[in-house]
């Protein structure tokens, strides 16, 4: 099922907590520059999905691959590495570093100190630079933690819940930063906020109770009214 | 000009320790400068990468036997030495480090701990036909009187770890404004996501524990010099959280709180010793209002204030959101 585009490939991946299986014989492919959406109800495997690819839980069994390269037992800070950066859901940043110092490591990571491209999607940050991190908004804290993981030109983006309690016009200004980002790098988005979905993905999973219940591969068919069958 | 004032409050906080040395007798000011140093190990491990260890007097030991070791049985140069003491350091850390540094918080604490009572049974029991046991090892007639400094004087034994110290406090500072230090404060604030970023954190909190330990071999080498005698109470388990208090007494994880810690525990078990046979437990109360008044030692209480001062002072306001992590 897998062809040269994809840029990752995850086949009958099983993943569980202890005894308690979160992940049932999930398949799903992403292209290059696509962004795909991951949608359902809490607990249904969305984030344990994101964790899994990330190298952030170890599945039972099944395959994440990469341009080839099988990810699984890999550490977290290699995949990271390999250009694949997790964007969690909790939007916890360094609090005690400065703006700049979050950047800073973002840059030293992945030896990319040009961050015009970062201030370009996000200028407020240009001026906060000396603020340390845990004083800023929940929507200032995603514009650095989004900023930080595009640092190094990543090939692939796993975003967890980015507009979570955000403000409208925070959201509006995201979804415009994920339309721009898809045009260098492919997206994984687990979101709950269906518009948003609609609006930028280009492929959507749809989970239940650890199960892909739906693949929609149209732009036809990706509206809210498809998707919240599933929520 | 960020530079520039933090040299000036390093070079202003050293005068004053200048001024200890003239106001006090010099083992005092030595006693000081070289708790001082031992303490800052242990407050680079728990304010920078947050790990809390009960078992530094291990690597005291560690430095202070290595050193003792080579002055008792093969040489007499005291510089040799010290600098005996810092490979030991080096190289235990970096051989226990890969075990230890995967434990977590009380784990990590006790594991330290445990190696603190194996090293001083070893000293102590095992080895004492090498360590002479509880009679230790002297050496002190005859370090050798070395140029430039002379280590084998007091006197001059004071300039050199005040050198030392103020070397290790730049050290301390630039690692703190190096991307190493930011991976170090970052580890101690959320692991998960230093790994998100790309960097190994196993590699992080080693590098940290060898450089915390390696400095506080040091200041074991130091001490071995210092009074040219070492015997296995230099590791014992009943003073195993001196460091951490010392650290506590000056504030976690800021610049100076190992120097402020270090004065003032030290100058209360001069002064209060001297009156009240029970000191610590004086040292426990000032411990528990610490704690009650906010955790942050008597450094981090005066520093925000201090800052306050000055930037009222030059007229440059009070900045609310501390764009510097000292």
């Amino acid at each position: 099922m897998t062809n040269n585009d994809d840029i990752l490939t995850v086949v009958g991946l099983n993943v569980a907590y202890g005894e308690s299986k979160a992940l049932f014989g999930v398949n799903m492919n992403v292209r290059r520059n696509q962004v795909v959406a991951c949608v359902g109800r809490n607990g249904a495997g969305k984030s344990t999905l994101l964790k899994s690819i990330a190298g952030f839980l170890k599945p039972t069994s099944g395959t994440i691959s990469c341009n080839g390269a099988n990810l699984v037992g890999r550490p977290a800070f290699a995949i990271a590495g390999m250009g694949i950066k997790y964007i969690p859901q909790d939007k916890k940043v360094f609090s005690d570093l400065t703006v700049q110092e979050n950047l800073e490591l973002g840059s030293y990571a992945s030896q990319d100190y040009d961050w015009a491209p970062v201030f370009d999607y996000f200028p407020k940050l240009k001026i906060l630079m000396d603020r340390k991190a845990g004083y800023l908004s929940g929507g200032e804290r995603q514009m650095l933690m989004v900023g930080r993981a595009i640092l190094g030109g990543p090939k692939l983006l796993l975003v967890d819940e980015p507009t979570e309690g955000l403000a409208p016009s925070i959201v509006m200004h995201l979804r415009n930063v994920f339309k721009e980002l898809a045009k260098k790098t492919a997206l994984v988005i687990v979101e709950q906020n269906l518009p948003l979905v609609c609006a930028i993905a280009d492929k959507v999973y749809a989970l239940k109770e650890g199960r892909i219940m739906a693949e929609l591969t149209e732009r036809e068919q990706i509206k809210p009214e498809a998707c919240e069958k599933y929520l | 000009m960020n530079a520039l004032r933090w040299w000036w409050g390093l070079v202003l906080a050293f005068a004053l320790v200048a001024l200890v040395r003239v106001f006090l007798p010099l083992p005092f000011a030595n006693e000081i400068i070289i708790f001082s140093i031992y303490t800052m190990g242990c407050n680079y491990l728990l304010g920078r990468i947050g790990l809390i260890s009960f078992g530094q007097p291990a690597y005291l030991a560690v430095g202070a036997y290595a050193a003792a070791f080579y002055l008792f049985y093969f040489g007499n140069n005291p510089y040799v030495g010290i600098l005996i003491g810092i490979v030991a350091g080096i190289v235990v850390s970096f051989a226990i480090g890969p075990l230890f540094v995967r434990l977590r918080g009380d784990y990590f604490a006790l594991v330290n701990l445990a190696l603190a009572v194996i090293i001083f049974y070893l000293m102590q029991k095992v080895l004492a036909d090498i360590t002479h046991g509880d009679n230790g090892l002297w050496f002190l007639t005859s370090l050798a009187s070395t140029p430039v400094l002379d280590l084998s004087r007091p006197d001059q034994f004071f300039i050199f770890a005040f050198l030392v110290a103020f070397a290790l406090w730049a050290f301390y500072k630039y690692l703190d404004d190096s991307i190493f230090g930011a991976c170090c404060l970052a580890t101690k604030i959320n692991e998960d996501k230093v790994k998100f970023l790309g960097y190994s954190s196993f590699k992080i909190r080693l590098f940290a524990f060898v450089i915390a330990n390696t400095t506080t071999a040091l200041a074991g080498a130091m001490y071995a010099v210092y009074l040219g005698f070492v015997s296995p109470e230099i590791t014992s388990p009943a003073r195993a959280a001196d460091p951490v208090v010392v650290t506590i007494l000056g504030g976690v994880g800021t610049l100076y709180g190992p120097l402020v810690g270090a004065i003032i525990y030290t100058g209360m078990k001069d002064v209060l010793s001297k009156v009240f046979g029970n000191w610590e437990l004086v040292i426990g109360f000032v411990l528990v209002f610490i704690m009650l008044a906010g955790e942050k030692g008597i450094w981090g209480t005066l520093e925000p204030l201090i800052k306050k001062v000055f930037l009222r002072a030059t007229g440059k306001g009070v900045d609310q959101t501390g764009s510097s992590r000292r």
